[in-house]
C-alpha cells in the first residue's frame, strides 16, 4: 500500500470509528443518560481506540507489511551505523557471484553450449580413423557416403580455409570455409537476409561461379551492413561469385570460437584435392535419419569405407595410421578444438571462483553470526515483552536478504565487467578465437541461489538459537550467560579457519601458476624472438611455384633490407609459433626405420637468410646460399634433434636422406648443415625433428610465404615501411597476418596467462577476506573476554602476556587454516598437474611462502585487538559484565 | 430484557452479511439493526465489530463507500457484494443443517439409540 493510500486509510479508519462512538453517545443521550456518562460508557464498551485500530489493521492484512517496513528500516539503520561490515559483506559476495558467473559464461560458451542448429543431437561428425588419430575422410568417399548411405538423411562437408577475394578494394584475405551446397540445409540454418546455399549450388557452373554467403559480423564490418550487398558479384580465387545471403555469425561453420566471414561452394576450391582419394582436408557432418542409432550409421559408413579403401592404393602403414575405419562423434557442440584446449584451465578456474564464493559466504555467515550473538540480549528483552519468535526470525531474514540482495546487484555488475575483461583477454589482437559471451542467466541464478542458501542458513541458525533461548537467562548473563554461545563461537572460529584454508588453496594455486608461467616464458626458444616483424605474403595464384615468384622473392628481400633499421629479412614456408605446421616422412641413410613414427619430421623451406634473421646458429656445416637453386644438387639441413636421432654421434654432413611420402621416388637430399633446435609450435612439448630445404628445392609447390624481418627497436613500427616496399614490387601481392614474433609467443601462452592472472586476483580477494574475518573475530573475542582480561591483569598478568593471548589465538586459528588448506591444495595437486610446467604441484617453496604469508597476515590482524586488550584499564574491565 | 445469548464464534461474520443484505448500512447501523431484529436478545461486543468488518471487506464479501448519514455526517456505508451474497447463502444453508442436526441430538429421548 503506497504511502498516500496508507495515510488515507488511517484517516478513514479514524473517521469511521469516531463516527461510531459519536452515534452511540447520541443514542445513549437520547435514552436519557447525561452526556459525560454516555461518553464514559461508550468509551469503556468500545475499548481502547488504539487497540481496535491495531486489530483493524491486522484484519485488513497490513500488519505484515508494517513489520516488513520496520525490519527494513532497522536493517538500513544498522548498516548505516556499521557501514564497513556491510560494505565488506556486500562487496565480497559481489565478487564471488561476479567471478563465478563470468567464468561460467566462458565455460558455457566453450564447453557446454549447443550450436544453434536444428536438433543438434541428430548431427554427427564422420571421421576416417586409425591408430594415429582421426581426420576428415577424402572427398570421393564423402560423395559415396552422401549418395549411398541409408542411415543419414543428408551428409555434408566443410573445410575452413583462408579465402582470397576481390571486392572493391583489391585483394583481401577473408576467413572462410568451403562448404558443400547442402551444408546449411543439413544443419537446418536459415538466412537472416537473402538465402543460404542449397544443394544445387554444387552443380558445375560454367561461367557463373556460383553463390556465396557471408556472416552477419562480416557484413557489418566489411560492407557496413548495406543490404544491397546481396546480389553483388565478387571474385573468389578468380571465379565470379554472387553473394546471395547473410547468415548468423555463430553458425557459419561448426567450430565454436572460430570466426568465419564467408562460405563458398567447395567446387571452387581445388579440383585436385576433390579428386584425391586419400587427402584428408574435410570435415564431414551427417544428420542421422530419425530413429537410426549412431552405431548403426557407423557400421554402414564403415562398410562403405572398407569397400572404398579396397580401390585405393596406400601403404599398409599409412592405412593403419589413418584409414583403418570410420568413427562417428556427436556434432551438436561443434568441433572440439577449442574445448580440448581450454576445458581443463576453465574447470580449474571455475573451482577457484567457487572457492572465492565460499570464502565470501563464510564471511557473511560469520558476520551474521556475530550480529546474532550481539543481539541476544536485545532478543531476550523483546521476547520478554511479548514479541513472537517468528517476528524475530523474520527480522533476521530480512537483514540477510538485504545484504544478499546488495551482493547480488553488485555481483551482476562485476559479472558484466568480468565477462568483458575475459572476452578482451581472449581476443587481444588475436583474431583466432571469438566467443559469444552474452550474459548467462542460468549461472547467475545458480550463484545467487547458492549465496542465498548459505547466507540464510548460516544467518538463520543463530537467530533461531537466540530466539529459542530462555529470555530469563538472556536478560541476566550479559554476553556470557546464554547457552549456545560457546557453540556459536566455535562455529565462528571454524568459519575463520575455513576462510584461511580457502585463501591458502587459492594462494598456493597462484604461486604455482605464476611460477609455471615464468618457467614457460624462460624456455629457450632456440632463436631470438624480440625485434622480429612477421607477415604472410601471397602472390596471385597463377604465379605459385613459378620462376617469376622466385625472382620476386629475391627482389622483395632486397627492397625490404634497404629500409633503414632493418637488419635482416628472410622467407620461410612457415615461421615458428605461427600456428602453422607441416610434416613429411623421410628415410635417412644408414638408419633402420622400424615404424612410421621414425620417419616423421616437420618440414619447412627457407631462404638463405632465414637462419640469420631468426638468429638460429648453424652448428655444423653451412646454411643455404643462392647457389642452392632449383637445378643445383638437392641439399637439406637438419635440426639437432633430427641429426642426433638419425645419425647418433656422427656428424651427418654429406649423408643422404629421401622423402617417402611423395609419389616421386627420387627425392634424395644431401645434408649440408645442422641447425640448433627451436620451439616451433609449443613451448611445452619436447622439440621435434625438423628438416629444412631451400625454397627453390622444396618438395611442394611454393604458394604463400612467411616473411620475417629483424629490426632495430619495436618491429611494429616497421610494418608500414616494409609493406610499402613489398607493394612497390606489385600491387597484386596480398599481405596478411602482420604481427611480431614476440606477440605470437605471448599468444601461445594465453591459457597460462589467463589462469595465472585470475588465480592471483582470487587469491588476493580471499586473503583480504580472511584477514577481515580474523580481525572481526579477534575484536569480538576481546570484547567478550574483557572481564576475564581484567581478572588476569588484577592477578598480575603483564600487558605483554595479554597481547600474547590475542596473538596466539590468531596464530592458532591461522595455523589450523594453513594445515587444512595445504592438505586441500595437495589433494588438488593432481588436477592442476597438467596445467603446470616445470613446477611440481607439491612445490615446497610455494607452500612455505604461502604459510609464512598467512601467518604474517594473522599476526597483523591481531595487532589492533591485542593493543586494545593490553590497554584495558583493569578496574573498568572488572566492572564489566 | 430477555436473557442475552452470547454470540458463538464465527457467526458474527454471517450476521453482518445478513444485516447488510437488507440494505446499505454503516457500522453503527449494523449494530442497531441486529439489535432490532433480535429484539435486544443478542449482545454484540462493540469492539469486535470493526475488525470483523475490515476482515470481510478484505475478503471481498462486502464493499464500502463513503456517504452522508442522517445527521449530515460523513460515514462509511457497507453493501453486500455478489461474492458476499453467495457466501451468505452457503453459510445459511450450513447453519440450518447444523442446527437441525444438533436439535435432533438434543431431542433424543433416553431409550432411543
Amino acid at each position: 500500500m503506497r504511502f498516500g493510500h496508507r495515510q488515507r486509510f488511517e484517516d478513514d479508519m479514524d473517521d469511521e470509528l469516531r463516527f461510531h462512538i459519536e452515534a452511540y453517545v447520541a443514542d445513549l443521550v437520547r435514552s436519557g443518560i447525561s452526556h459525560e456518562e454516555a461518553a464514559r460508557r461508550a468509551r469503556i464498551e468500545f475499548g481502547s481506540m488504539e487497540t481496535k485500530k491495531e486489530e483493524c489493521r491486522q484484519a485488513y492484512g497490513l500488519q505484515r507489511l508494517d513489520e516488513l517496513g520496520a525490519d527494513l528500516r532497522l536493517t538500513f539503520r544498522t548498516i548505516r551505523r556499521n557501514p564497513g561490515f556491510a560494505a565488506v559483506a556486500i562487496l565480497s559476495l559481489a565478487l564471488g557471484i561476479g567471478a563465478t558467473t563470468a567464468i561460467f559464461g566462458v565455460l558455457d560458451a566453450v564447453m557446454l553450449r549447443l550450436l544453434p542448429v536444428r536438433d543438434p543431437s541428430g548431427l554427427v561428425f564422420v571421421y576416417s580413423a586409425g591408430y594415429e588419430g582421426r581426420d576428415g575422410p577424402p572427398y570421393p568417399y564423402f560423395e559415396l557416403l552422401r549418395d549411398q548411405a541409408k542411415s543419414f538423411d543428408s551428409v555434408a562437408a566443410f573445410s575452413p580455409s583462408g579465402i582470397e577475394l576481390v571486392a572493391d578494394r583489391g585483394r583481401e584475405l577473408a576467413r572462410g570455409v568451403w562448404v558443400t551446397g547442402n551444408f546449411y540445409e543439413t544443419l537446418g540454418v536459415r538466412a537472416l537476409l537473402g538465402r543460404t546455399l542449397v544443394a544445387s549450388d554444387d552443380q558445375p557452373g560454367g561461367d557463373d561461379g556460383g553463390a556465396a554467403v557471408i556472416s552477419r559480423a562480416y557484413w557489418q564490418q566489411r560492407f557496413g551492413g548495406d543490404p544491397s550487398v546481396i546480389g553483388r558479384v565478387i571474385q573468389v580465387f578468380n571465379h565470379s561469385v554472387t553473394i546471395v545471403g547473410i547468415l548468423p555469425t555463430e553458425i557459419m561453420s561448426l567450430e565454436p570460437g572460430r570466426p568465419i566471414d564467408i562460405a563458398v561452394p567447395m567446387k571452387l576450391s581445388s579440383p585436385e584435392k576433390m579428386r584425391d582419394r586419400t587427402a584428408l582436408w574435410l570435415f564431414v557432418v551427417g544428420r542421422l535419419r530419425g530413429g537410426v542409432p549412431a552405431q548403426q550409421a557407423r557400421a554402414e559408413a564403415d562398410g562403405l569405407f572398407q569397400a572404398y579403401m579396397a580401390g585405393v592404393s596406400v601403404s599398409d602403414q599409412v592405412r593403419r595410421m589413418l584409414f583403418q575405419r570410420i568413427e562417428i562423434s556427436d556434432a551438436g557442440q561443434g568441433l572440439s578444438g577449442l574445448r580440448s584446449m581450454y576445458s581443463r584451465p576453465l574447470t580449474v578456474l571455475m573451482i577457484l571462483a567457487g572457492l572465492v564464493l565460499c570464502a565470501a559466504c563464510a564471511n557473511l555467515a560469520n558476520m551474521m553470526l556475530g550480529r546474532a550473538l550481539a543481539r541476544q540480549r536485545d532478543f531476550a528483552v523483546r521476547l520478554a515483552i511479548g514479541a513472537s519468535r517468528g517476528r524475530l526470525i523474520r527480522q533476521t531474514l530480512v537483514e540477510a536478504l538485504v545484504l544478499v540482495g546488495g551482493g547480488l546487484l553488485f555481483g551482476i555488475l562485476f559479472a558484466h565487467v568480468g565477462t568483458a575483461a575475459l572476452a578482451a583477454f581472449f581476443s587481444e589482437g588475436n583474431t583466432k578465437i571469438v566467443l559469444d559471451l552474452s550474459f548467462n542467466l542460468r549461472v547467475l541464478s545458480f550463484a545467487a541461489g547458492v549465496t542465498l542458501l548459505s547466507g540464510l542458513a548460516l544467518g538463520i541458525l543463530p537467530a533461531i538459537r537466540a530466539a529459542n533461548a530462555d529470555p530469563a537467562l538472556g536478560l541476566q548473563g550479559g554476553s556470557r550467560g546464554v547457552a549456545g554461545t560457546r557453540a556459536a563461537m566455535a562455529v565462528s572460529r571454524g568459519l575463520v579457519v575455513v576462510q584461511v584454508a580457502l585463501s591458502v588453496v587459492l594462494l598456493a594455486g597462484t604461486g604455482l601458476f605464476v611460477r609455471s608461467l615464468n618457467e614457460l616464458k624462460s624456455v629457450d626458444l632456440g632463436y631470438r624472438s624480440e625485434g622480429i616483424l612477421t607477415m604472410e605474403v601471397a602472390p596471385e595464384r597463377r604465379v605459385f611455384g613459378t620462376p617469376e615468384w622466385f625472382s620476386l622473392q629475391t627482389r622483395i628481400l632486397d627492397n625490404v633490407r634497404r629500409v633503414p633499421g632493418v637488419r635482416a629479412a628472410g622467407w620461410a614456408t612457415m615461421n615458428p609459433m605461427s600456428g602453422r605446421d607441416r610434416g613429411a616422412m623421410i628415410e635417412a641413410e644408414g638408419f633402420s626405420h622400424r615404424t612410421d613414427e621414425d620417419r616423421k619430421v616437420h618440414l619447412a623451406a627457407v631462404s638463405p637468410e632465414h637462419f640469420e634473421t631468426l638468429e638460429m646458429p648453424v652448428l655444423f656445416g653451412r646454411s643455404f646460399t643462392e647457389r642452392d637453386s632449383g637445378n643445383a644438387p638437392k641439399v637439406a639441413i637438419l635440426n639437432e634433434t633430427a641429426a642426433r636421432f638419425y645419425f647418433g654421434r656422427s656428424i651427418p654432413i654429406g649423408r643422404k636422406m629421401r622423402f617417402t611420402n611423395y609419389p616421386s621416388p627420387d627425392l634424395i637430399y644431401e645434408i649440408v648443415g645442422v641447425v640448433k633446435d627451436i620451439r616451433h609450435d609449443s613451448l611445452r612439448d619436447p622439440v621435434a625433428r625438423f628438416i629444412y630445404l631451400p625454397i627453390p628445392q622444396h618438395v611442394e609447390r611454393i604458394n604463400r610465404l612467411a616473411l620475417a624481418v629483424r629490426c632495430f627497436g619495436d618491429p611494429i613500427l616497421f610494418a608500414e615501411p616494409v609493406r610499402k616496399q613489398i607493394a612497390s614490387e606489385g600491387s597484386a601481392l596480398l599481405i596478411t597476418d602482420v604481427n611480431t614474433m614476440e606477440k605470437q609467443v605471448e599468444d601461445a601462452l594465453l591459457r597460462e596467462r589467463l589462469v595465472a592472472a585470475l588465480s592471483a586476483t582470487f587469491g588476493t580477494v580471499a586473503m583480504t577476506l580472511s584477514c577481515i574475518g580474523l580481525y572481526g573475530l579477534l575484536a569480538y573475542t576481546v570484547t567478550r573476554r574483557t572481564n576475564e582480561i581484567g581478572i588476569r591483569m588484577a592477578l598480575g598478568a603483564s600487558r605483554g602476556s595479554v597481547t600474547g593471548l590475542v596473538v596466539s589465538e590468531a596464530l592458532r586459528l591461522a595455523s589450523a587454516g594453513v594445515v587444512i588448506g595445504l592438505s586441500a591444495a595437495a589433494a588438488l595437486g593432481q588436477v592442476t598437474r597438467a596445467l603446470l610446467f616445470g613446477v611440481d604441484p607439491y612445490d615446497p617453496q610455494v607452500y612455505a611462502g604461502v604459510t609464512t604469508l598467512l601467518l604474517a597476515l594473522a599476526a597483523t590482524a591481531a595487532v589492533g585487538p591485542s593493543r586494545r586488550a593490553s590497554s584495558l584499564d583493569p578496574v573498568s574491565a572488572l566492572r564489566q559484565d | 430484557m430477555n436473557k442475552q445469548v452470547e454470540l458463538l464464534q464465527g457467526t458474527l461474520d454471517m450476521l453482518i452479511l445478513k444485516a447488510v443484505s437488507l440494505g446499505a448500512l454503516h457500522g453503527y447501523g449494523i449494530l442497531v439493526r441486529l439489535e432490532q431484529i433480535t429484539g435486544g436478545r443478542l449482545h454484540i461486543q462493540q469492539g469486535s465489530l470493526y475488525p470483523a468488518l475490515y476482515r470481510l471487506e478484505r475478503k471481498g464479501l462486502i464493499a464500502a463507500e463513503w456517504g452522508e448519514s442522517d445527521n449530515k455526517r460523513r460515514a462509511k456505508y457497507y453493501t453486500l457484494t455478489a461474492a458476499g451474497r453467495k457466501q451468505l447463502k452457503a453459510e445459511t444453508a450450513l447453519w440450518n443443517d447444523f442446527s437441525t442436526v444438533v436439535a435432533g441430538v438434543l431431542k433424543a429421548v433416553p431409550g432411543e439409540s
